[in-house]
């Protein structure tokens, strides 16, 4: 099963935090004093409506629309998630049109080549912009660990196991109650 | 890397947190496993730490002392010899001429800390001689401690924070938790998990509502008719604890007389709440075996502020929650220190350890600890007094600490009038500021991060914090800047360490005498009172139902409602009120300067509004629009959402484009002097050109940023040899 993140809506109190952590998870070391309006793009999004507070991102579906809509085959199953190849992406958004989440998204970084120990600028290089769950990163999905209330939790396997038979349980409580 | 505990500078939850630092800069921070935050820390928790760095992005930090010596002139860097003598000689001529009570200080509740706050009234009250200083609490708690300090005698959160997760049932009043206390709303949800009731009243869908079993959205300015028909439920239902009522309070008969014309009939005119709602609440409350009152600025920031704490004291009280765990009133502090200044007696009323300044034995004690003949037994100047007092004359000279009032007072306009009357100004901070733009002298302190010192949490409990860095530049501790000045006006004051300060205030001060810096090692919190050694402090107060007061019983009180004081009226239709957003912190000098929550929120800020009030007016959500008030008028932008209630808009008071300020009322609480930001009448106004608008907007905005850099940029560059 792919493991992604999911989010309390009951729990969550729109702070952003999580969008943070994110964007730091992904700024390749610069640290907080490298972000800035124009350059922060976190992959997961606090959504916030008359009625809900709670936040949004990738679902590792097990049947990715996005991974059937790609036509240069850049999105690929791996480590139990959906994983973007980048060199592979063209930035022709069939992705972002696909996910019925809205969690996709395309956009351009500035493309570079190292020759003979210089750095040369090649334009702009698009990039599908979602949730890696932070593969690679030794604790794990970097908003999980701070929501301040606990209203992000990683689901795996294991975890979905234990949701599922809670569930269970529960209702077989309440069928119960309806019988006596 | 190492790693220097600190305990978070933004909010009075007290969270501990480990700075990370690389080659004597911070470049992170982590959670630790704190008493109150227990391993979480929010937004501004882990990401608003790099303003200690210095990034410039609203405003430089501070590296000299700065004069000059007149008002028009710029400001140059000077020496600390030259700075302290200037100010030493300009205060005495100004307390020669004009007597000591003709100047006025300010502690900071900010991240200076207690021992600095103990020093700053120690000099107001020894050296110049009156009990003018005060701090911040004026504009937001004031109104919880005076009210609070009648009816049970403390002004202070009753429980603990942790105590909040194992209450039955929270009664959440005008108190928007989640933006002010992230790491508080995960103790509320947690003890929904466990089973309890959450009745939230507020005119906004605030995160908190949205979570609730029952929300009371009653109308803007309407809370006294709400607590006393809250009352009336309690009493008229038989809901409330009659052995309790006999045996611990005192004033039940008049109290009972002047709520009960508040049935929750009469009450629906004035709040507009179904009259059922308000009974529901109540059966609720009331059927809790254990039940805790939150509140915040949605009850003290009115001019009937302290009526309305006094009202819900007595719920308390009316069902026995208070005097064991898990209950209890809990008025929770907003700056990170603001129960330090307060404990630490930055009031015109108070010694440290909340000693009145006008009980003859108790000032005898501290002069003869102080090596004075005598101390001022005058109760002293308030903040919001300030402007006033300058206009007329009666206040020359001020010295300002760690505060921002030139952004942060209501009516922004009478308060630059009010600095601009004053003869003699300082300001001490670290950040140019906007308020520093008035002053005469500048001193630059060390900024938390690069000091060590003690901290209260809204919750009476003390800890510790570390230095984490050096400071740079030819800046000096609070406390250091302060007993400098003091020995230039001849009064010789030197301490050697943080520690030798509090330990000559916890010999002054019997509530606080226990916390030792040893107790408070490591993640240590101690609750005060503590009154031993031995003592671990008092989670919660009023233990075995004594109040502290004279009789030991707590008092009943009831008033009747008034109606806000600013008049809407065709012209200005709307009620304006001031809010606070999760990411930016008080006048935003520290985090309008860390590069994450500057991402998140930036110039003009939010004029929230209604849709249908926005439709109204032709407004669409995201553009700018003009807000007008019978005071002032700035642009902001509008965030249409249906959060907001009708009738009513709501904007966050940090911005210095968007200043909500330059529209509130100087109309104040008649007892705690705390002004009325909830509820001022406004216009506003779509803008047609919305290209015009948003270049407006920066160009301002770069221009306000500009005058404050170019002011230390100036400074610094005509005298290198300090820089
Ligand atoms: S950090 Fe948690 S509470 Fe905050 S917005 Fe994200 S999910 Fe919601
Ligand atoms: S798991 Fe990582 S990449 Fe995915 S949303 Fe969370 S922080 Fe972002
Ligand atoms: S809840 Fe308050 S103390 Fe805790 S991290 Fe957030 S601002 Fe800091």
């Amino acid at each position: 099963m792919n493991r992604f993140v999911t989010a309390n809506p009951s729990k969550c109190i729109g702070c952003r935090t999580c969008e943070v952590a994110c964007a730091l998870a992904h700024s390749d070391g610069a640290g907080v004093e490298g972000l800035a309006p124009d350059t922060f793009k976190p992959r997961i999004r606090m959504v916030r409506t008359a009625d809900v507070s709670t936040a949004v991102m990738c679902h590792h579906c097990e049947d990715a629309p996005c991974v059937n809509a790609c036509p240069n085959n850049a999105i690929v199953y791996r480590q139990n998630s959906v994983q973007v190849e980048q060199e592979r992406c063209l930035g022709c958004k069939n992705c972002v049109l696909a996910c019925p989440f809205g969690v996709m998204d395309v956009v351009t970084v500035p493309a570079v080549r190292q020759f003979a120990g210089m750095t040369m600028s090649l334009g702009v290089k698009a990039q599908a912009h979602k949730c890696d769950l932070c593969v690679g990163r030794d604790a794990g999905p970097a908003c999980v660990s701070v929501c301040p209330t606990n209203a992000l939790t990683l689901m795996d396997r294991e975890a979905m196991d234990e949701t599922l038979r809670r569930r269970r349980e529960r209702a077989a409580l309440e069928a119960a109650e309806v019988a006596a | 890397m190492e790693k220097h505990m600190a305990v978070c500078p933004y909010c009075g939850t007290g969270c501990k947190l480990n700075l990370l630092v690389e080659g004597g800069k911070v470049v992170g921070a982590e959670p630790l496993n704190g008493v109150t935050n227990e391993g979480e820390l929010c937004l501004k928790g882990y990401f608003g730490y790099d303003f200690i760095n210095d990034t410039k992005i609203l405003t430089p930090r501070l590296r000299n002392p700065m004069l000059r010596r007149s008002r028009d002139a710029a400001f140059e860097a000077v020496s600390w010899d030259e700075a302290i003598q200037y100010a030493a000689t300009k205060l005495s001529a100004i307390k020669a001429k004009y007597g000591p009570d003709s100047i006025m200080t300010t502690g900071s509740s900010r991240g200076t800390g207690n021992e600095t706050n103990y020093v700053m009234q120690k000099f107001t009250r020894a050296v110049l001689g009156t009990n003018n200083v005060d701090n911040c609490a004026r504009v937001c708690h004031g109104p919880s401690v005076a009210g609070l300090q009648v009816t049970l005698g403390n002004g202070a959160m009753s429980n603990s924070i942790p105590e909040i997760e194992h209450t039955k049932c929270v009664l959440v009043f005008g108190y928007n938790v989640a933006d002010s206390h992230p790491v508080i709303a995960k103790r509320i949800i947690k003890a929904k998990e466990r089973g309890a009731k959450i009745i939230v009243c507020d005119p906004r869908k605030i995160e908190t509502a949205r979570l609730a079993d029952l929300w009371l959205p009653l109308n803007n300015g309407s809370n006294m008719a709400l607590v006393n028909a809250f009352a009336n439920v309690l009493i008229n239902e038989g809901l409330y604890d009659k052995e309790y009522v006999a045996n611990h309070t005192e004033g039940f008969d008049e109290y009972k007389a002047i709520v009960d014309k508040y049935t929750p009939e009469y009450a629906e005119a004035i709040t507009g709440l179904p009259a059922e709602d308000i009974r529901e609440a109540m059966r609720i409350y009331a059927a809790a075996p254990s039940a805790t009152i939150l509140w915040g600025m949605g009850v003290t920031q009115w001019g009937q502020g302290v009526d309305v704490v006094k009202g819900l004291s007595g719920l308390a009280l009316l069902t026995g929650n208070l005097g064991r765990p898990n209950v209890g009133v809990g008025p929770v502090r907003g700056q990170n220190n603001v129960q330090g200044s307060c404990d630490m007696g930055v009031l015109p009323t108070e010694f440290p350890g909340y000693q009145k300044v006008t009980d003859p034995e108790v000032r005898a004690k501290f002069a003869k600890a102080w090596g004075v003949e005598s101390l001022p037994d005058q109760i002293g100047f308030r903040l919001t007094d300030v402007p006033h007092l300058a206009e007329t004359g009666k206040l020359k000279a001020m010295y300002v600490m760690g505060e921002d009032p030139a952004q942060t007072e209501p009516d922004l306009a009478l308060v630059r009038k009010g600095f601009e009357a004053m003869e003699f100004v300082i300001v001490q901070d670290i950040f140019m500021t906007k308020t520093a733009m008035f002053a005469d002298l500048i001193l630059p302190a060390t900024s938390w991060g690069e000091h060590e010192g003690v901290f209260s949490a809204a919750d009476r409990s003390f800890q510790r914090f570390t230095k984490a860095v050096d400071a740079k530049g030819d800046v000096k501790h609070d406390w250091e800047i302060i007993s400098l000045l003091a020995t230039a006006m001849g009064y010789p004051m030197h301490y050697d360490n943080t520690k030798q300060i509090w330990d000559e205030l916890r010999e002054l001060c019997p509530i606080f005498y226990g916390v030792t810096y040893e107790k408070m090692e490591g993640l240590g919190a101690v609750p005060w009172p503590c009154r031993d050694l031995d003592s671990a402090g008092s989670k919660y107060l009023y233990e075995g139902n004594v109040f502290q007061r004279p009789g030991g019983k707590g008092l009943l009180f009831a008033t009747e409602w008034r109606p806000p004081r600013d008049q809407l009226t065709e012209e200005f239709p709307l009620i304006l009120c001031t809010v606070r957003e999760v990411g930016h912190y008080s006048c935003r000098s520290m985090t309008g300067n860390c590069a994450a929550l500057q991402t998140l929120a930036d110039e003009p800020g939010y004029v929230t509004i209604n849709p249908k009030d926005a439709k109204a007016l032709g407004i669409r959500d995201q553009e700018l629009v003009w807000v007008s008030s019978r005071r002032g008028k700035v642009i902001s932008r509008a965030s249409v959402t249906d959060r907001t209630n009708k009738g009513a808009v709501y904007m966050t008071y940090q911005w210095w484009i968007g200043a909500c300020n330059e529209l509130t009322i100087h109309a104040v609480d008649p007892i705690a002097k705390t002004p009325e930001y909830k509820y001022a009448a406004v216009r506003v106004e779509a803008i047609a050109d919305q290209v015009w608008a948003e270049n407006h907007v920066q160009q301002e905005y770069a221009k306000l940023k500009g005058g404050l850099s170019n002011a230390v940029a100036r400074a610094t560059k005509k005298a290198p040899a300090y820089a």
